[in-house]
């Protein structure tokens, strides 16, 4: 008899573990491969940025992460167990468009996954705050999506994603929709707020720069069928300095990324 | 001098015209007589103008409720599901082209002259862009907007009443506000075509004797019954936005479909 072996060995929190992955979209006339045997592990705390052409299928793996969507076949654990639906205790997500409610304030936007749980109303207002002031928005609580400036609206939406404090924060192209020098800054916005709170982050970009500047490891995706096909340790110390950009060891990690980008566009 | 009081000063301008120019003899008491004449021919028939007033007023408030019930609960079904979309919505959009005036005839040959077929002409009448704004409400609704309620764990009931249901409510306002005048045209026009009681009947029997300051008269209530009807809708709306704490995205969203609104006839 071996009644351990049944029993999952206990994951630490912000672990990511993706086994064997592959996703099928069905359509009425053929079916597309999405991914195919997609493996991959995250180390809690890490910071892994996902690249790829467009179709490679990284946002689809991303929202597998989430619970969002299922995947066709293999296993994807998060802090030691599958996610079969979202769980906002466990992960947070950040989309490419803020997708803030317009009619609600920011700091209502924030409360909202703790409205949805019941959460009373003083430990809500007491959590948004706290979250609001992490991303630097003390004092913006009431205003409303359209009083915002972009950068503003997705330092709103990390907010949403951190206030219920899940050890995993997943990033769909957040800044895609910016200007470059909002963009710039909400990059170093974001490693300081990864800094003051240790959460395993996974940010999809199209970004080669963003993801050298941003990333502790970099996975490179080929398109359709979606696969790994590099992954790459970024050796850059932290904090990460505009003046790196510049720097022999960005150029090489991001000629590496655009050969295989290129190979496969 | 501020846009409000140069409206109010128009409006007290039209008021004393209608006064002073037919009393001057510079317009036929016939074509228009003054007010104080109408208002005097009003008075003096009180009982009859508040008979026909309750008769149209029942009318209006049984169609109201079918056309804006109806009209909101086939369109959320309409804008929420593919399928009877595509089958419906054709139908509905050519249907609303049609002048349905011409359908009243037939309704008093089914109905009888009485209030059944005012209530059904004028039903729908006012259902056909309620329904018609309340599906393009739901359906404008961005899935950005649901994919992140989803992935804060929110259940459909209160993806529905959090989300689809705040972000529909401008555009369905603005189609009861097209709607609900429709039917007050609806239940006035039919009167006046066949029909034995209500305010429509009044001017028309009264214009077929040529006594003016009675056509008069019916037009004032008539007209009386639109301004209420329309602070009515406008108490709504502000009621809507102190719910919805605000939604100048959605009131401009609101706007941008009302034009396209307009009725056939």
């Amino acid at each position: 008899m071996q009644p351990l072996a049944n029993i999952t060995p206990l994951k630490p929190a912000g672990a990511i573990e993706v086994r064997n992955v592959g996703q099928i979209f069905k359509t009425t006339t053929q079916d597309v491969v999405a991914l195919e045997d997609v493996s991959l592990d995250v180390k809690p705390g890490r910071f892994v940025v996902l690249v790829g052409p467009s179709g490679c299928g990284k946002s689809t793996l991303l929202m597998m992460m989430a619970g969002l969507r299922q995947q066709t076949s293999g296993t994807i654990t998060i802090s030691g167990a599958p996610i079969p639906e979202p769980d906002p205790n466990r992960v947070g997500v950040v989309f490419q468009e803020a997708s803030l409610f317009p009619w609600l304030t920011a700091e209502e936007n924030v409360e909202f996954p703790l409205a949805l749980r019941r959460v009373s109303k003083s430990e809500r207002r007491a959590k948004a705050q706290d979250a609001l002031k992490l991303v630097g928005l003390d004092g913006f609580g009431k205003r409303h999506p359209h009083e915002l400036s972009g950068g503003m609206k997705q330092r709103v939406s990390i907010a949403r994603g951190l206030v219920q404090d899940p050890p995993v924060l997943l990033m769909d192209e957040p800044f895609a929709a910016l200007d470059e020098q909002t963009r710039m800054t909400m990059g170093d916005e974001l490693l300081r707020i990864w800094a003051a709170t240790g959460k395993t982050v996974v940010f999809v970009t199209h970004s080669l720069t963003e993801a050298v500047y941003l990333a502790d490891e970099v996975i490179v995706m080929s398109p359709r069928p979606g696969r790994i096909v590099d992954h790459l340790q970024v050796s850059l110390p932290r904090p990460r300095t505009y003046e790196m950009l510049s720097g022999d060891t960005f150029g090489t990690l991001r000629d590496r990324i655009w050969r295989h980008i290129r190979k496969s566009a | 001098m501020t846009a409000a009081t140069l409206r109010r000063l128009i409006v007290i301008g039209l008021i004393a015209l209608w006064e002073i120019l037919p009393r001057a003899g510079f317009i036929p008491e016939l074509f228009l007589p003054s007010l104080s004449s109408t208002l005097m021919a009003g008075w003096n028939e009180a009982g009859e103008y508040g008979h026909a007033l309750a008769v149209t007023l029942y009318e209006v408030a049984i169609s109201m409720a079918i056309a804006c019930g109806g009209g909101i609960l086939l369109g959320a079904i309409v804008g929420s599901l593919p399928r009877p979309r595509i089958l419906i919505m054709p139908m509905v959009s050519s249907l609303y082209a049609v002048p349905l005036v011409i359908l009243y005839p037939v309704f008093t040959v089914w109905l009888g002259i009485g209030s059944e077929s005012k209530i059904a002409f004028a039903s729908i009448y006012g259902f056909l862009p309620t329904m018609l704004a309340t599906a393009a409400g739901i359906q404008t609704i961005d899935p950005q907007l649901l994919l992140a309620a989803r992935s804060m764990g929110a259940t459909l009931s209160q993806r529905l009443v959090r989300v689809i249901i705040p972000a529909a409510i401008p555009t369905v306002l603005s189609g009861l506000r097209v709607g609900g005048a429709l039917v007050i045209v609806g239940v006035v026009v039919s009167e006046m075509l066949i029909s034995s009681a209500g305010i429509g009947y009044l001017i028309s029997r009264y214009r077929t004797i040529l006594d003016s300051p009675h056509v008069f008269a019916g037009v004032l209530l008539v007209l009386a019954m639109a301004i209420a009807f329309n602070a009515a809708i406008k108490w709504i709306e502000r009621k809507a936005a102190i719910w919805q704490t605000g939604t100048r995205a959605g009131q401009n969203a609101a706007e941008e479909i009302a034009p396209t609104l307009q009725p056939a006839t």
